[in-house]
């Protein structure tokens, strides 16, 4: 049997490692990213209200969250809840990891964003009779939006590197799949630059489709 | 009618409005003036609830609210005294994400429950009265600022409010651009508009009110008609007041 080529290594792991991408890294990210967004909603909104218990549980989670290793939490998640009978499956347990993680640190964002809207915004709304809820929803948010998406597409950029870390909880995900191929072909340098390569195609695209949104949502300022 | 009966307002142990008392007959235009930090921009805010009074009583139209110390005013209550009222902010304020068509269509929409079509028709002629028929389309930072102050008047009338209530409209203005917004406040009045302003502007102020209302230090000081107060004010402190205006000029 002829040798192999470094070309032919390549482009034959080229597919699977693109799959496993496609697969699950993916998924992983959309998913969590969307279910943390609504999540990050919600605690900013917890952390800005009146009722202080709310507040309370938004820094207490927020606090939890960001002092600890996203690592060992995905540990607790997926290794730890078994022994109180709680089990969940790899992929599941990694979204639930990444998740609770877009959360706390988006919620902060998210915070930051409203807080930064001027108060003559909410005064304006108020004084034509809006609700809090309806000028949160049609006046204040519409613009936190705005200042948010830089911040929030630097987490999610973070976030498709981040769900490498599902490899340690058995997901089979791009860089696990780059583990499997290595340890089959021995070639780790060439592997683990083309896992790399894969994960940069990733974030370009979504580097792009940063740049739409911002666009999209500064429409209104630089018409 | 407009009637505020013994009104005070407190920030901590700072009381900025002491027992105020006015009447105002539908129709009437009203115009407040005094010194900076006399209290005229809280009265304001209070007439239209974005300060909570700290006591008295406040009757606008057929809506009428008691305010005791301590004793948070029902949510709906507050809703309903708001919406009596339409305010005209010194920074105008208007919603940036918004056309100046949305913006007069916003309050429609969310509070006076009105379908879109007819939300847009109301805009549209509002909008052609303050002037502005040919940018409606238009964002507040494509406007000039006495076409946003003029947008912000527009919008304070959509939801029909009983009365008008103006917080220095043309402070914030380039001198050119006073003169536009000026005139739209002095088309309203002449309509039969019920209007409360602040304001520096003593010429406009002449024109344009049937009462004067002289404020310092949270009370009033003096209150008469137009030509009483400019010509033969009777308390020191509005002599005081006008003539440090004059040296200004």
């Amino acid at each position: 049997m002829d040798q192999q080529t470094n070309l032919d290594i390549f482009t034959d792991s080229f597919l699977p490692l693109l799959q496993a991408g496609i697969a699950f890294t993916v998924p992983l990210t959309l998913i969590s990213f969307v279910l943390g967004l609504v999540l990050a909603l919600l605690t900013a909104l917890a952390g800005l209200s009146d009722f202080y218990p709310l507040v309370l549980v938004a820094r207490f989670y927020v606090w939890i969250i960001r002092g600890t290793p996203l690592l060992v939490q995905l540990f607790i998640i997926f290794y730890g809840l078994p022994s109180l009978g709680i089990l969940i499956n790899a992929f599941p347990a990694a979204v639930i990891g990444f998740t609770l993680s877009v959360g706390a640190y988006g919620s902060e964002i998210i915070r930051a964003a409203i807080v930064s809207i001027p108060k003559g915004q909410w005064e304006a709304a108020f004084s034509l009779g809006e609700t809090r809820l309806q000028a949160l929803r049609r006046i204040i948010l519409p613009q936190a939006a705005r200042v948010s998406v830089p911040p929030l597409s630097n987490s999610f950029i973070s976030l498709v590197k981040d769900t490498s870390l599902a490899a340690t909880v058995t997901v089979t995900e791009l860089f696990q799949k780059g583990q499997q191929i290595t340890a089959a072909v021995y070639e780790p340098l060439l592997i683990y630059c083309e896992v790399a390569l894969i994960y940069l195609i990733f974030c370009t695209v979504l580097a792009l489709l940063q740049r739409q949104l911002e666009m999209y949502f500064n429409r209104y300022f630089t018409a | 009618m407009i009637e505020v009966r013994e009104l005070a307002k407190s920030f901590g142990d700072t009381s900025v409005l002491r027992g105020i008392n006015l009447t105002l007959e539908q129709g009437q235009v009203l115009v407040l003036i005094g010194p900076s930090g006399s209290g005229k921009s809280t009265l304001l805010r209070c007439l239209n609830v974005l300060e909570i009074p700290t006591s008295g009583t406040i009757t606008i139209g057929k809506v009428r609210l008691e305010f005791r110390p301590n004793s948070k005013p029902r949510k709906a209550d507050v809703l309903a005294m708001r919406r009596q009222s339409g305010m005209v902010f010194q920074a105008y304020h208007l919603f940036p994400h918004f056309t100046a068509l949305q913006n007069v269509m916003e309050g429609q929409i969310t509070v006076r429950r009105r379908p879109k079509n007819e939300a847009r028709t109301k805009a549209l002629q509002l909008l052609a009265k303050v002037g502005l028929a040919d940018r409606i389309d238009a964002y507040p930072h494509q406007l000039s600022g006495g076409q946003q102050q003029r947008v912000g008047i527009a919008r304070a009338m959509s939801i029909d409010p009983e009365l008008l209530l103006f917080d220095e409209p043309t402070s914030a203005l380039d001198p050119e651009l006073v003169r536009e917004v000026l005139k739209v406040i002095r088309e309203l009045a002449e309509e039969g508009r019920t209007m409360i302003i602040v304001t520096h502007e003593m010429k406009f102020a002449r024109e344009v009110a049937d009462r004067i209302i002289l404020l310092d230090e949270g009370v009033i000081v003096e209150e008469g008609l137009p030509e009483q107060i400019f010509s033969q004010p009777r308390e020191a402190r509005t002599r005081q007041f006008l003539s440090l205006l004059m040296e200004e000029k």
